[in-house]
C-alpha cells in the first residue's frame, strides 16, 4: 500500500526508467576500485578494520531483503541489495524488483481476488435493483495487463526507494563465498565480488512440483506463472489445499473459469478446522469444485492440446480423469537455498525442509550470516513478518537496538471468496494447551447487511472468539469469516497484542452496522449448545 | 394473569422478589384501573427493546410501549435502510470498475423501484424479528403513544388504559428538526431523512441542506445512485465537529464525487413551480461581511433538509413529572440514566447524547442489569465511542479530535501520525479515491487516544482498533502488531 502511494506521485512511464537502470552490474565504489580478496581471514581482517565494500550484503531483494537494506543504509550504513529471479519451471516466467508477494505472491493475489469479488458484485447489484443486460463475461487479458502493468509500476517503485536510500541495487545472482564475501553474478555470466561485515540471506522460496507424477512439470504451471498469464487458463485443476491453492481456485472461479480443487487430505492444515470447513463450504457453494481425497497420478497432453489427469479416490480406490486447459501445482513452497553456496561454509540447514536454522536474532550458525523470511526455518511465510524482521535485524547490525522480533500474535487472512481473517491459536490448539475445561469459545454465526437484500446464502459467516475460562478470560484466539475480514481482523489483533480479555471486547460499543461489530457482541458459549445465530440488530 | 393493583410494592426492586409473585400481560382494564409491570419502556428503539429484553431474561415482568413499528430510528428510517442504501450506492461505484477489472458490464440501470421494495420487505422482517424476539421473551407490547398522567404515582396513559412500574424507562428517540415556514418560506416543501426512506423514484435533482453526517449520507447516496445533487452548507466544510483531517477530506471527497457543494450557504425560501421546487440560497462571502449573492436551483424533485435531531418528548407530559430536560428538550440525566424523578429513566436519542444504536443498547442492558440483577455499578461507559460514517469513501473515528487533544494536553503533549495512500483496489481502476489516517497520541508514552480515517473499508476497519484504544494502547503497541498483507488497515500498524 504504501507502495501505490509513491508510485502515484512518480509521473514519468515505469518502462522508460527500466530501460536506464538495465545493466547496473558494476561493483559499487565507482570513485575507488578495490582489491578484491578470497581468503577468508583475511577479509575477516580488512571488515573488522572498516574496510570492506559494504557494511551489509542482502542477497534476496524481496519484501524482507528490501526491508532490511533500506532500514539499515537509513542507519548510516552501507548496503548493497542483490537480487536475481531464475525463470520458473513451466512458464519461463520472469519478473523483477520486490519478490513473491509484489510478482507472484500477495499483491497479484490480492487484485485477482478484488476481480472475482467484482464477479459476485455483479449478482449481487441486480438484486440492490441494478439492471445489467445479458450475462456479464469477464476478459482474462484485460485484467492481466492492468495487473501486470500495476506489478512493474512496483517494481521501479521498489527501485526508487533504493535509490533514494542510498542501497546499491544490483541485478544479480548472490552465492556466499566466505563469511564476508559474496560472489554475484549477471545474467551474461559476469562475475562481481563484494564483501560486507554483514551478510543476511533474505532469499524466500518457490513454489515446488510434486517429483514422482509424470507429466507434472512438463505440463503444470505454479502460482509462479498463472498471475503472468497472457490468456486465460481456461478450465483449470488446482492441486493442493493449502491457502494459496483455495485462493487462486477461488478467483478463478469468481472470474467465470471452471475450477476444480484436489485435495489428499484436509484443506488449510495448519488452520482452526472448524474455519477451515466454512471456507471450503463457501467455496463449494459460490461454484468450486473439489475433488477430495484425491491424489493426482498423471498428466498427458492430448493431441488436442487438452490436459488429461489422471487421479486416485483414495477412499475406493477408483481411478478417475478429467481434462483440464490448464493444471496448478500448489502443492507447498521449497526454500532457495540450493545455489548460495551455504553447505561449503558449513550454514546448517535443516535436514526436512532445506530451509535454514536461525536463532531468535535470525543468526545462522556461521556468524556475520543472518537469515529471515521464508528461507528461515521456523518462521510464518509472509510478508509482514520478513519486513518487520528485516527491519529489526538492520536496527541491531546496526547497534542501535536489541530488540528482537515477536513471531507471536501474527494475524493473517486467507483471501478465498469468503475471506477468513485469524490472530491466536486455533480451537484445538487452545484445547491441546489448556485443556477443553479450560477453554471457553463464544461464537456467532451472523448475517452481514449487505448479504439481506442480495439473497445470499450466509451460512459460513461465523465468528469464534476463545477464551481462557477462568481467571479474567484473556482472549487465546479469534477467528473470523466475512467480507472484508482482512480489514476487520487488524484491529482486532492490535488489541490482541495488548493482551485482550473477553470482557474488554464486550466493553467497546459496536459500529452498527458492520460486519465487525458482531465480535464485540458475541455471548453464546459453545459450551452452552444454545443457537448462536445473530437475530436482529 | 391480570394484576389490578391497589396496593404499592416497593420501589427498590429485589431479586428475591421476581420469582414469588407471577404477574403477566394485561387484559384491558376499566378507566380507573393501572396495570403494574416491574419495568415499562416507552419507545421500542433499539435503547428500549435492548433494556426490555435483559429486564426480561433477569425475570422482570416488562412491558414496552410502542407508537410505531418496533425497530424505532435505526431499524425503519435510520442505520438499517440507510445502509441498504448506501450499498446499493457502492455496486453503482463498482459498476465503474468493472471494466478495468476485465467485466464487461455495459448499459447499466439502476432501478430506485426494486431497491424500495426489497428494502421494505427486508425491514418489514426485521420488525417481525422484534414483534417475535419480545413474544418469546414475553414481553408485552403494548400499541399506542404514552403519555403521563398527573397522578402522584408516576403512571402511563395509552390510548386510554393506564399502566405503571416501579422502574419506567424513557426511550423514545429523536426525529428529525425541521425549518419552520416562518424561519424559511416554503420550507414545509422539503422532507427530512424520513421522508428520503419514502421516496418511490429517484429524484432527478436533489437539494440536501446540512452539514452533519446524516446530510453527507444522504448526499453521498442520491448523487452516486445518479440523482444531480447539490449539498447546502452553512460554513465551509462539512463534518465540523469531526477531526479536521476528515472535515476537509470528507468535504473534498464529495466534491470528488460529482456533489454541487455550495458553502457559506443558506436556504432563504422555497417556492413551488410547474418544473419543481424553486430553492433560493442566499450564500455570503466570508471575507466581506455584507457581501452576499442570492442563488437558485430550479427543477428540485427533493428537498432533504438534515439539520438536525430533536427529541421525542412533547406528547409526554413529562413536565408535571419533574424530570428535567435541557433547552432544546432532551431528558437530563445522570451517569446511571435516572432522571431528575426518582424511578423514571431515560437513555438514547432522547437524552441528545452520543445519538447511536449500540450506546443506547448498551445502556438499556446495562440499566437493566443495575435494576434488576443488584447490579449497583452498572453504567454505560459513554468513553472512547467508535462512528462510522457511510459518506463514500467510509469514515471510521473514535476518541479525541486532534484539537481536542490539545486542548486537554497542550500542544507540546501532542503527537499526530498521518498517512494517507491509494487503496490497492484502486491500483488498476480508472476511478481512484484516496484512504487518509490519522492518530492522535498523547504523553511521553504516546497513548493513543484518537484515530480517524476516511477511505474504502475503513468501515470494516474501526470496530478492532476501538478495542484496543478503549484498553489504552500506545503508539508501541500499534508498532509492535504485525501488519496484514495487503489491506489497508495494516498502515495503522505500520505508520512512521
Amino acid at each position: 500500500m504504501l507502495y501505490c502511494h509513491t508510485i502515484n506521485s512518480l509521473s514519468f512511464k515505469s518502462q522508460d526508467c527500466f530501460q536506464f537502470l538495465l545493466g547496473f552490474t558494476t561493483p559499487p565504489n565507482n570513485n575507488s576500485v578495490k582489491p578484491h580478496f578470497s581468503c577468508p581471514a583475511f577479509t575477516t581482517q580488512y571488515c573488522l578494520a572498516g574496510k570492506c565494500d559494504y557494511d551489509l550484503v542482502v542477497i534476496g531483494g524481496g519484501s524482507g531483503g528490501l526491508a532490511c537494506s533500506k532500514e539499515a543504509a537509513q542507519l548510516g550504513q552501507k548496503v548493497a541489495v542483490l537480487d536475481y529471479v531464475e525463470p520458473s519451471a513451466k512458464g519461463k516466467t520472469r519478473w523483477g524488483l520486490g519478490g513473491t508477494c509484489v510478482n507472484v505472491g500477495c499483491i497479484p493475489k490480492k487484485l485477482m481476488h478484488q476481480a472475482a469479488l467484482l464477479g459476485a458484485a455483479v449478482k449481487d447489484a441486480r438484486k440492490y435493483g441494478w439492471q445489467i443486460p445479458g450475462t456479464v463475461c469477464h476478459d482474462w487479458t484485460t485484467m492481466a495487463e492492468a495487473i501486470q502493468n500495476h506489478v512493474k509500476s512496483l517494481n521501479w517503485g521498489h527501485r526508487v526507494q533504493l535509490q533514494d536510500k542510498k542501497v546499491k541495487y544490483l541485478n544479480l545472482k548472490g552465492s556466499l563465498v566466505d563469511e564476508c564475501t559474496v560472489r554475484g553474478v549477471s545474467k551474461a555470466g559476469k562475475e562481481t565480488i563484494l564483501t560486507a561485515k554483514n551478510i543476511v540471506i533474505a532469499t524466500g522460496g518457490r513454489p515446488k512440483y510434486p517429483t514422482n507424477i509424470p507429466g507434472a512439470m512438463e505440463h503444470g504451471i505454479t502460482s509462479d506463472d498463472i498471475f503472468w498469464l497472457k490468456k486465460s487458463p481456461g478450465k483449470t485443476l488446482v492441486v493442493g489445499a493449502s491457502y494459496v491453492a483455495l485462493e487462486c481456485a477461488g478467483f478463478l472461479t469468481g472470474i467465470g473459469l471452471d475450477t476444480t480443487v484436489m485435495v489428499r487430505s484436509i484443506a488449510l492444515r495448519g488452520f482452526d478446522r472448524q474455519m477451515a470447513g466454512l471456507v471450503t463450504d463457501y467455496m463449494e457453494a459460490y461454484g468450486t469444485r473439489f475433488a477430495w481425497n484425491s491424489v493426482p497420478k498423471r498428466v498427458d497432453k492430448l493431441s488436442s492440446g487438452a490436459l488429461q489427469v489422471t487421479w486416485t479416490d483414495t477412499e475406493t480406490g477408483c481411478e478417475h480423469k478429467d481434462c483440464y486447459d490448464s493444471v496448478l501445482w500448489a502443492v507447498g513452497r521449497a526454500p532457495e537455498t540450493k545455489t548460495l553456496g551455504l553447505d561449503k561454509l558449513g550454514v546448517q540447514l535443516n535436514e526436512a525442509t532445506r530451509k535454514i536454522v536461525v536463532g531468535a536474532d535470525e543468526s545462522t550458525s556461521v556468524p556475520n550470516i543472518f537469515a529471515f523470511g521464508d528461507i528461515s526455518e521456523g518462521r510464518p511465510e509472509l510478508t509482514p513478518t520478513a519486513i518487520k524482521a528485516g527491519k529489526l535485524l538492520a536496527r541491531r547490525l546496526a547497534g542501535q537496538s536489541t530488540e528482537l522480533m515477536n513471531y507471536d500474535n501474527v494475524a493473517t487472512t486467507v483471501f478465498t471468496p469468503l475471506e477468513y481473517g485469524c490472530v491466536g491459536l486455533s480451537e484445538e490448539e487452545a484445547e491441546r494447551r489448556h485443556g477443553e475445561e479450560g477453554v471457553e469459545v463464544y461464537h456467532a454465526f451472523y448475517r452481514p447487511l449487505e448479504f439481506t437484500v442480495a439473497e445470499r446464502d450466509a451460512s459460513q459467516c461465523y465468528i469464534k472468539v476463545i477464551c481462557e475460562r477462568g481467571g479474567d478470560q484473556k482472549i487465546l484466539g479469534l477467528h473470523f469469516t466475512g467480507p472484508n475480514a482482512g480489514e476487520v481482523i487488524q484491529g482486532f489483533s492490535l488489541s490482541f497484542q495488548c493482551g485482550a480479555t473477553y470482557p474488554q471486547l464486550l466493553q467497546t460499543v459496536g459500529i452498527h452496522p458492520t460486519c465487525a461489530e458482531e465480535v464485540v457482541k458475541t455471548h453464546i458459549t459453545k459450551r452452552s449448545g444454545f443457537d448462536p445465530t445473530v437475530t436482529g440488530c | 394473569m391480570l394484576l389490578k393493583i391497589t396496593c404499592k410494592l416497593l420501589a427498590a426492586v429485589s431479586l428475591r422478589r421476581h420469582g414469588a409473585v407471577v404477574r403477566r400481560g394485561s387484559t384491558m382494564a376499566s378507566g380507573s384501573e393501572t396495570t403494574r409491570f416491574d419495568f415499562l419502556v416507552i419507545g421500542g428503539g433499539s435503547g428500549g427493546l435492548a433494556g426490555a429484553r435483559r429486564a426480561a431474561e433477569l425475570r422482570a415482568n416488562t412491558a414496552v410501549i410502542e407508537s410505531h413499528k418496533l425497530g424505532g430510528t435505526c431499524v425503519n428510517v435510520g442505520c438499517v435502510p440507510k445502509k441498504v442504501m448506501w450499498n446499493a450506492a457502492v455496486h453503482a461505484e463498482y459498476l465503474h470498475d468493472h471494466g478495468d477489472y476485465g467485466f464487461d458490464a455495459e448499459n447499466v440501470k439502476f432501478s430506485w423501484e426494486i431497491l424500495k421494495a426489497k428494502r421494505d420487505a427486508y425491514i418489514s422482517r426485521l420488525n417481525q424479528i422484534y414483534r417475535n424476539n419480545l413474544d418469546k421473551a414475553k414481553i408485552q407490547t403494548i400499541q399506542g403513544y404514552a403519555r403521563f398522567t398527573d397522578e402522584p404515582e408516576p403512571t402511563v396513559e395509552v390510548n386510554g388504559r393506564r399502566f405503571t412500574a416501579p422502574h419506567i424507562l424513557i426511550a423514545t428517540g429523536g426525529q428529525p428538526s425541521v425549518m419552520s415556514d416562518d424561519e424559511v418560506p416554503g420550507a414545509s416543501l422539503g422532507i427530512t431523512s424520513d421522508g428520503f426512506f419514502e421516496l418511490e423514484t429517484l429524484p432527478k435533482r436533489s437539494v440536501v441542506v446540512g452539514a452533519g453526517y446524516i446530510a453527507v449520507e444522504m448526499a453521498g447516496i442520491l448523487a452516486t445512485l445518479g440523482s444531480k445533487t447539490s449539498l447546502i452548507i452553512r460554513q465551509s466544510g462539512v463534518l465540523r465537529s469531526f477531526d479536521s483531517l476528515i472535515s476537509t477530506n470528507c468535504t473534498k471527497e464529495l466534491q470528488n464525487n460529482g456533489v454541487d457543494l455550495w458553502k457559506n450557504s443558506q436556504v432563504k425560501c422555497v417556492s413551488k413551480t410547474d418544473r419543481g421546487l424553486e430553492v433560493t440560497i442566499v450564500t455570503k462571502d466570508p471575507e466581506k461581511k455584507n457581501d452576499e449573492k442570492v442563488g437558485t436551483i430550479e427543477g428540485v424533485d427533493c428537498l432533504l433538509w438534515a439539520i438536525g435531531r430533536k427529541p421525542n418528548t412533547s406528547g409526554l407530559n413529562i413536565g408535571s413529572l419533574g424530570v428535567d430536560v435541557d433547552e432544546r428538550g432532551h431528558i437530563i440525566v445522570d451517569e446511571f440514566q435516572n432522571t431528575t424523578r426518582s424511578g423514571i429513566y431515560g437513555l438514547g436519542d432522547v437524552c441528545g447524547k452520543a445519538l447511536l444504536t449500540p450506546v443506547a443498547i448498551a445502556a438499556g442492558r446495562k440499566l437493566a442489569h443495575r435494576l434488576f440483577e443488584g447490579k449497583k455499578d452498572s453504567k454505560m461507559d459513554y468513553s472512547s465511542i467508535p462512528t462510522v460514517v457511510f459518506s463514500h469513501p467510509p469514515i471510521g473515528t473514535v476518541g479525541l479530535t486532534e484539537d481536542e487533544a490539545i486542548k486537554t494536553n497542550g500542544k507540546e503533549n501532542v503527537k499526530i501520525y498521518k498517512t494517507s495512500f491509494t487503496p490497492m483496489y484502486h491500483a488498476i481502476t480508472s476511478r481512484r479515491s484516496q484512504c487518509i489516517m490519522k492518530l492522535v497520541c498523547v504523553g511521553k508514552e504516546e497513548k493513543v487516544v484518537g484515530l480517524h480515517m476516511q477511505g474504502l473499508g475503513c468501515d470494516e476497519m474501526l470496530q478492532g482498533f476501538a478495542v484496543a484504544i478503549k484498553m489504552g494502547a500506545t503508539k508501541a503497541d500499534f508498532d509492535n502488531t504485525v501488519a496484514i498483507h495487503p489491506t489497508s488497515s495494516e498502515e495503522f500498524v505500520t505508520m512512521r
